[in-house]
């Protein structure tokens, strides 16, 4: 009798619940595991991307409402209409990526190698900006910009004015909204970089030079691979929100400076085309989507793993 | 009032910009900044809206006829519920009206936007249901919106004797409510050319001045079209009222080019105020408001009414379609266009004055004030405004569509 209850007890209870058994258990843990990131993934990834994908081809106006036409020439028609503020978007994110990186490899270098004891404040520091908002730091940067600001009056009483071009002005030119992309994603670049170089084996190195490798041909055959998949998520984490970033066009630049996401904003949000936003934001998508998997070829599937994980 | 349509939270920055510079922010617009930062999230509510089937706002349309308005009198008034703008009205004036009409005013604060506010109630309004407000106070525009689509209640004109007697006679027809059968003027604004005269070197006359290219690159327009193109039109010599579709897509062409050579530097909601009062931009279309709160601490600032005339624009009180206590609401109306209360009021929040009489009583007690041209234009200045033009929605929308190239995106 005891022994009976023992082994119910011990086992699922006779009957229904028998398929939890410990080998189904374990079977079942990874989708129990996965499942809460998948409904988040399904809820506010998939299902918004099939809606947006649904939208764009709808045809209509805000006043009548909008009908689903499959109108698909809203693909065509807004990237001849927008292609402007595309090339745009994907010029300025590019500079400020390659501005971000030139910046943060040295940076990320010293803070790795050689600042010692003072490694968790120089990382403090880079983060620092960040525990204010964006848009904030935005704004500071269009009062140092200004026209009386601080950096025209430095440029002016060191008599390099004339670098400013005819306009004379920093502030509202393409230059102070690459600029400002530049600050505000610096940090995106800058910490993938050092997680990478911080793990890396510096006996690497040294052994390269005994091996009468020089500083450099050391540093490009050992040092630049082994820091790869920090460049790697860095520029990806750099370039892509770059992309789509419209914050600093709005308010370092003029129209001329607008980028995609300025015209999906207020596709949405003014002219309620909503249509057009939608085409507009899947085809950057698309594009950033290409990149990735071009990126991913060109470096292998591994690296951008790894790229990730870092 | 025109707040910011590009919906960025531009005006906040604006906002703390000038907390951090010690700068006084007055009252409304400080709020209107917050608010329009709030439109953000608004718009993702657009966004929600656009993932279903998305339904236009024309349907259910009604006409009302106006002449067969009758709201019977009632003693007490009991309650009358009011959304208003936020830190657009003294509330001392409030127990006044409680006590003379035996009434208890709701006055909420949470008309923040046109176009979020309108986003709020549209459903209700639409399947004929009642919004919760005895009041609400759009501006003019949105103000024409609901009232062509049947979602106000018009006024019984035997109940607001003061506001017949008292409207500022600029301000009796607008095109979009002849007659002022739905609305009556709460306070009004004035657009037109804010400027710098130390940076410009010289006065300026007409909005034509923008365009000269000794300015190029330190001038900024509004992205609200109605504002812009209205001016640039009165510089061509037309009238904003009755000019067409095409005249105004004309004007947006010419920002359009202005603004490819550089000569217009951005189009901007209210934050142009901050370049202006830092010298980033000389001269620029401004908001009367803004320049009166900016003048303390900018006294230097000017702002211009050209002889070719300039735009003015109203905040309205308005009656939702299926409001509870019409009557409350138009003895409200009734006891605000009293001139002793208009005065408290202007006192208060330093707008455009809709009601006659109000200089006179504030002349000896605050003549600074009394003397504001922005707040009591003269009847010179009074004869240069002009109101907005009454487009049907597919042409309204057109010109959006096409300012929007303009300004950027």
């Amino acid at each position: 009798m005891s022994a009976a209850q023992a082994s119910t007890t011990g086992r699922a209870p006779a009957g229904g619940v028998r398929w939890l058994t410990l080998r189904r258990r374990r079977a079942l843990l990874p989708a129990i595991f996965v499942a809460p990131g998948l409904a988040w993934l399904v809820v506010f990834y998939a299902i918004p991307i099939v809606s947006q994908l649904w939208v764009s081809l709808q045809t209509g106006n805000p006043d009548d409402g909008f009908a689903q036409t499959y109108n698909w020439s809203v693909y065509p028609d807004s990237l001849s209409e927008y292609h402007t503020h595309l090339v745009r978007s994907l010029g300025y994110a590019g500079l400020a990526t390659i501005l971000c990186f030139v910046i943060a490899f040295p940076l990320a270098y010293f803070i790795a190698f050689k600042a010692g004891r003072w490694k968790s404040i120089f990382l403090l520091l880079i983060i620092l900006p960040f525990f204010t908002s964006m848009i904030v730091r935005t704004v500071a940067w269009q009062t140092l910009l200004a026209d009386e600001g601080f950096v025209v009056s430095t440029l002016r009483s060191l008599g390099l004015l004339n670098v400013l071009g005819e306009s004379g002005r920093v502030l509202a030119t393409p230059q102070a909204v690459i600029a400002g992309i530049t600050y505000n994603f610096l940090p995106f670049m800058a910490l993938p970089l050092y997680a990478s170089l911080e793990r890396m084996d510096r006996g690497l190195v040294e052994a390269a030079t005994d091996l009468y490798a020089s500083r450099w041909t050391a540093f490009r055959k050992i040092t630049l691979p082994l820091a790869a998949p920090g460049i790697f998520a860095g520029t990806l984490l750099t370039f892509i929100p770059a992309i789509g970033d419209y914050i600093n066009a709005q308010l370092l630049g003029t129209p001329q400076q607008y980028m995609i996401g300025n015209v999906i904003q207020s596709q949405y949000l003014n002219v309620r085309d909503y249509p057009v936003a939608a085409a507009l934001s899947f085809i950057v998508m698309v594009i950033v989507l290409v990149i990735i998997v071009i990126a991913a070829r060109a470096l292998g599937t591994r690296r951008l793993s790894e790229a990730v994980a870092a | 009032m025109t707040s910011d349509p590009t919906g960025t939270p531009k005006s906040m920055i604006e906002f703390l910009d000038r907390l951090i510079a010690g700068e006084r922010v007055s009252r409304r617009s400080a709020l209107r900044r917050f608010a329009a930062a709030g439109l953000t999230v608004g718009g993702s509510s657009a966004l929600l809206a656009a993932c279903g089937g998305v339904k236009g706002t024309n349907e259910g349309k009604t006409t009302v006829d106006v002449t067969k308005v009758d709201h019977p009198t009632k003693d007490p008034v009991g309650k009358v519920v009011i959304s208003n703008w936020p830190l657009y009205i003294d509330k001392k004036v409030i127990p006044g009206w409680e006590k003379k009409v035996g009434g208890k005013l709701d006055y909420i604060e949470d008309y923040n936007d046109n176009e979020e506010f309108y986003a709020k109630v549209r459903q209700e309004l639409e399947a004929g249901q009642p919004i919760g407000r005895d009041m609400v106070i759009p501006t003019d525009w949105m103000a024409a919106r609901w009232i062509s689509r049947g979602f106000s209640e018009p006024i019984d004109k035997d109940n607001v004797p003061n506001c017949t007697a008292n409207v500022l006679p600029a301000l009796k027809s607008p095109a979009f409510d002849k007659n002022r059968d739905f609305t009556v003027p709460w306070q009004s604004g004035i657009t037109a050319v804010g400027y710098n005269p130390k940076l410009t070197g010289r006065k300026l006359e007409s909005v034509n001045d923008l365009f000269d290219p000794k300015f190029k690159g330190r001038v900024t327009f509004l992205t609200e079209w109605r504002d812009s193109a209205g001016l640039v039109l009165l510089a061509m010599g037309k009238d904003p009222v009755t000019a067409t579709k095409d005249d105004y897509l004309a004007a947006i062409d010419k920002m359009g080019e202005e603004s490819a050579k550089g000569q217009i530097r951005r189009f901007t909601g209210n934050d142009y105020a901050k370049d202006l009062a830092s010298g980033n931009i000389w001269a620029c279309i401004a908001w009367s408001g803004d320049i009166v709160q900016l003048q303390p601490d900018n006294p230097h600032l000017e702002f211009l009414v050209p002889e070719q005339g300039a735009m003015t624009w109203s905040d309205n009180m308005m009656i939702p379609k299926g409001a509870e206590n019409p009557y409350g609401a138009e003895t409200w109306m009734n006891y605000v266009y009293q001139p002793p209360v208009a005065a408290k009021i202007t006192e208060y929040v330093n707008y455009f004055c809709p009601v006659k009489g109000v200089k006179e009583l504030l002349i000896d007690k605050s003549p600074d004030l009394a003397n504001n041209q922005l707040i009591f234009p003269d009847e010179q200045t009074l004869s240069r405004l002009n109101g907005y033009p009454a487009f049907s929605e597919a042409d309204d929308r057109e010109i959006t569509a096409a300012m929007q190239k303009v300004t950027g995106a």
